[in-house]
């Protein structure tokens, strides 16, 4: 019984928050098992304080850094993403509301007209910009080559 | 140089010079912390990696009530009891590859290099929070105050489980020991 007393104080003894005094002490001195297991707890103590430190590898920091911007990166994205989908759902929406209130306020042959006119103002343009169209296109595709390069870099930089 | 206080004023205001500051401050502590709960070197990093995004993450939530270090001690813990949640891999003493019988090896050296892996060993058969215990209390400068306060136990608790756990190592060492 006095065993189980002792060895519960035996951690703390090793670790030096205890002194052993009066029974204990005694017992110590006494007991071949407990003192045994007083001298394996210092011994797992100063094993425990001799354990190596490891220190984190060079590239931790920055390494560390590119996952935090690649991660704000995509998010973003995903924010931009969302707020050009609800404009395009506001548009669509603000369209289809346009489109019902024509039809019920009879104003279709009106806006038929006005499609008319629109449509020749539109084909007059087109044959207006039609010698230019490859001189945009060109361009286009050099900015959606750009920032496709760009997009592609921010994706896969690890560093 | 900033204290922690202005550091994560600093981060919260997307400053991140500031961050890469925090980082570079908490990086061996948070390394060494997980480097002596998880055995492999790599996997330690990606929990190191993940424990500093967390921090990225929660500094906006971040009351400043606690000390940062006792905050990061924190997400260290939950990042290390999260990870270890998974089965672990088998660990045995008596590795195959190791001598068994250590009197037969003449040179004391390694007679030390062999115990330090088998205490390792036992380490990696503790449940999850103690070996955590014994990472953070054999760590320079890691009191158990701020153990109790990091954790959210009491302090009695923190010292009866840490005396547990070193319970358990003995018995795990028994013949190592004598």
């Amino acid at each position: 019984m006095f065993c189980d007393e002792a060895l519960d104080a035996v951690e703390a003894i090793a670790a030096g928050e205890l002194t052993p005094e009066g029974r204990i002490a005694a017992h110590l001195a006494t007991c071949p098992n407990c003192a045994a297991a007083l001298a394996s707890a210092r011994r797992l103590d100063e094993m425990l304080q001799a354990r190596p430190v490891q220190k984190a590898p060079p590239q931790f920091t920055s390494r560390t850094m590119a996952v935090v911007r690649r991660r704000r990166w995509r998010s973003e994205q995903f924010l931009d993403l969302s707020f050009n989908l609800a404009l395009g759902l506001v548009a669509l929406a603000v369209v289809a509301g346009v489109w019902v209130f024509i039809h019920r306020s009879g104003l279709v042959s009106v806006s038929n007209d006005a499609v008319n006119v629109l449509s020749a103002s539109f084909v007059s343009l087109a044959h207006r910009v039609a010698p230019s169209v490859p001189l945009y296109a060109g361009a286009t595709a050099l900015v959606a080559t750009a920032l496709g390069v760009w997009w592609w870099a921010e994706r896969d930089a690890t560093l | 140089m900033k204290n922690d206080r202005e550091l994560v004023d600093a981060c919260r205001r997307g400053d991140e010079g500031a961050f890469q500051e925090l980082i570079d401050r908490y990086k061996d502590l948070v390394f060494a912390l997980i480097a002596r709960t998880v055995q492999d070197r790599s996997r330690a990093e990606d929990l190191a990696q993940d424990v500093f995004l967390r921090i990225h993450r929660g500094l906006p939530y971040f009351r400043g009530e606690a000390r940062l270090s006792t905050w990061i001690y924190r997400i260290v813990a939950n990042v290390c009891v999260h990870d270890q949640a998974r089965p672990p891999a088998p660990a045995s003493l008596d590795d195959a590859r190791t001598p068994r019988d250590a009197s037969s090896v003449s040179d004391r050296r390694f007679g030390d290099l062999e115990l330090r892996d088998r205490l390792e060993k036992a380490i990696a058969r503790l449940p999850a929070n103690y070996r955590l215990l014994i990472a953070a209390h054999y760590l320079r400068g890691v009191q158990y105050e701020e153990l109790a306060e990091a954790l959210q136990l009491p302090m009695g608790t923190v010292k009866t489980q840490l005396h547990r756990a070193k319970q358990q190592l003995r018995r795990l060492l028994e013949t190592e020991l004598r």
